[in-house]
């Protein structure tokens, strides 16, 4: 039963995760690949200010969503303005720089050997709580005004400029809350494993994320969250060795990119199970006028 | 002072090869092709595999050097064309939006990279040294012959692509290509075959490079993150610009070495990153000065 908690609970903090990537990629069609980075930010600052400074959990949990806001901020200023192989580029590295921070910070983050001994303050009911709430937010992020305009901008950002979007600022508020998510992951993690190692947030992590959103279909926030419980659930549950599991995930990846590239949702969203009703009764009355 | 100038300079010469290979995929279909890096590992483990099974005891020297690179180059340039059938064919004839080309190129990247761990991850591989003697002096300053071959060897195979690119048919083609890919259909050119011709290039430079870092460094199947040292060469020399690649490489070999003296090598690629940072906020567009616009 542990096992299949802890499985649970991971699954839930990489679905937390998955949904920073998937505001970053899926809603304005930019590719971050140092998502894993902001994590390692949220995790390593609230774990050291419980350690060091004693602070509530719930204060460590803040500044560590603040903190990768912050150095979301960092790199988004620069970049939210130029073409969008920039922000990959520029989060690429930024996901090297902070490794080896890390790394070299023995006497602060205990280097490579990783920082032991964070109190355990998570368990499974607050990452499935925090989960929801980020479903919430994110959803509701998608159908307003900001998520529309975000659509508009990833099809075509020259015509979404041409509408009056404000095109840079959009991104850019994007990017931090997609940080600020992301963060907040990295310090469920924190407290849940009680432990930390720079190794961890390399750009696999980052990587594999942004698979796990396209396979469930990059416009969609229902196929991201289902992908991401199947794909991270099931090869623990069936006990795969990473490497291939990795291996099997790119071959789908390669299928579906040639063959079927909305991904496996399109853009269905779930909502549409009981939305479909209230269409048919506005749709029925307009058919009988017409007849 | 000289000594170090001329290791930034052989440091420098490594990164170019990468940020060239990257360019030269981002000049003509316009997407940053982060298959590169897997590119870079998955040879430099065949350069080592084919000196175990081939070349070990047969010849020496410079030879096996020349023997090993050459080898390497021609599996980065056939990994690099099947990329392009398999990653990259179908969605050009699809005309999908690039995000797919991303997708596509990571994947691959990732797939290599496993690949190379799952075969040969339990062990730790070294290239032999392949010069005797170490040092060598000149005007009273000692320089490693590592580093002068690498220079040399290198600039050699830059000045060959370079021939190719502008001096040649295949070159004025693949130009033509990067420039628009359809008027460059109605006049004829086969872009399929300048594509996959431009994926050779690139795979080939990534195998020189992935052999010199594996020389450099030891075997292990994450090498091919180095490829992130040629990003930032092509974002400081500017995005598609193969001379502003080969600038911005020297300039970040140079720059490495110095903050290695001032900071040490552990808090260098931080600076490094913030140096990039600074660069994009004075001038975005890098030193080339090319701005390559996004297609409407």
């Amino acid at each position: 039963m542990d096992y299949i908690y802890s499985i649970l609970t991971l699954t839930g903090i990489t679905m937390i995760g998955v949904m920073g990537t998937y505001m970053v990629t899926g809603l304005t069609g930019q590719f971050s690949f140092g998502q894993a980075a902001f994590m390692a930010v949220g995790g390593y600052v609230s774990a050291m200010l419980a350690l060091k400074f004693n602070v509530p959990f719930v204060f460590a949990a803040l500044a560590g969503a603040a903190a990768a806001t912050l150095s979301g901020l960092l790199v988004g200023l620069p970049t939210v303005r130029l073409r969008r192989d920039y922000i990959s580029l520029v989060t690429f590295g930024f996901g090297e720089a902070i490794i080896s921070v890390l790394n070299n910070s023995a006497q602060l983050t205990g280097g490579a050997e990783g920082l032991v001994g964070i109190p355990k303050r998570v368990d499974l009911p607050l990452v499935a709580i925090s989960v929801a709430c980020c479903i919430f937010v994110v959803a509701c992020y998608k159908n307003s005004k900001y998520g529309r305009q975000c659509l508009a901008l990833r099809t075509d950002e020259l015509a979404a400029r041409s509408m009056g979007i404000d095109v840079n600022r959009l991104k850019l508020v994007t990017f931090l809350f997609a940080s600020a998510i992301t963060g907040y992951a990295g310090v469920l993690y924190a407290f849940y494993a009680q432990y930390l190692e720079p190794g961890y947030f390399n750009w696999t992590i980052s990587a594999e994320w942004l698979i796990i959103v396209f396979v469930g279909g990059i416009n969609s926030l229902t196929g991201a969250l289902v992908s991401a419980a199947i794909l991270t659930s099931l090869p623990e549950m069936l006990r795969f060795a990473s490497a291939w599991r990795i291996i099997i995930y790119c071959v789908i990846v390669l299928l579906i990119i040639n063959f079927r590239p909305n991904g496996i949702f399109g853009d269905w969203e779930i909502n549409r199970l009981w939305k479909k009703k209230n269409n048919e009764k506005q749709r029925t009355p307009g058919k009988g006028a017409q007849a | 002072m000289l000594q170090n100038i001329f290791f930034g300079l052989s440091l420098g010469a490594v990164y170019s090869l990468i940020a060239v290979g990257f360019a030269l995929v981002f000049n003509i279909l316009k997407f940053s092709n982060f298959s590169h890096g897997g590119v870079m590992s998955f040879t430099a483990y065949a350069g080592y595999f084919a000196y175990i099974k081939f070349f070990d005891g047969k010849v020496s020297g410079s030879l096996m050097f020349i023997a090993i690179v050459s080898t390497a180059a021609a599996v980065g340039a056939i990994t690099a064309v099947a990329i392009e059938r398999v990653g990259f064919r179908r969605l050009r004839r699809n005309n999908a939006p690039v995000i797919y080309y991303f997708i596509s190129s990571i994947t691959l990247g990732i797939l290599l990279e496993n690949i190379v761990t799952i075969f040969a991850s339990s062990n730790f591989y070294s290239y032999p040294m392949f010069f005797s003697a170490n040092n060598i002096t000149l005007f009273g300053t000692t320089f490693s012959v590592a580093d002068v071959v690498t220079l040399l060897f290198s600039s050699c195979a830059l000045i060959v692509l370079l021939f190719v690119l502008y001096r040649s048919k295949l070159g004025l083609g693949v130009r033509t290509v990067s420039f628009d890919v359809n008027t460059a259909s109605l006049m004829g050119i086969d872009a399929n075959r300048v594509v996959m011709a431009t994926f050779a290039m690139s795979g080939a430079l990534g195998g020189i490079s992935g052999v010199f870092l594996g020389m450099n460094y030891s075997l292990y199947p994450q090498l091919g993150q180095l490829v992130v040292k040629g990003f930032i060469a092509s974002v400081i020399g500017g995005l598609g610009s193969i001379t502003g690649a080969v600038i911005g490489a020297l300039l970040l070999g140079i720059v490495e070495v110095a903050l290695i003296g001032v900071v040490g090598s552990g808090w260098m690629p931080a600076c490094v990153f913030v140096i990039m940072l600074v660069f994009l906020l004075l001038r975005p567009r890098g030193i080339a000065g090319v701005i390559v616009q996004e297609k409407a």
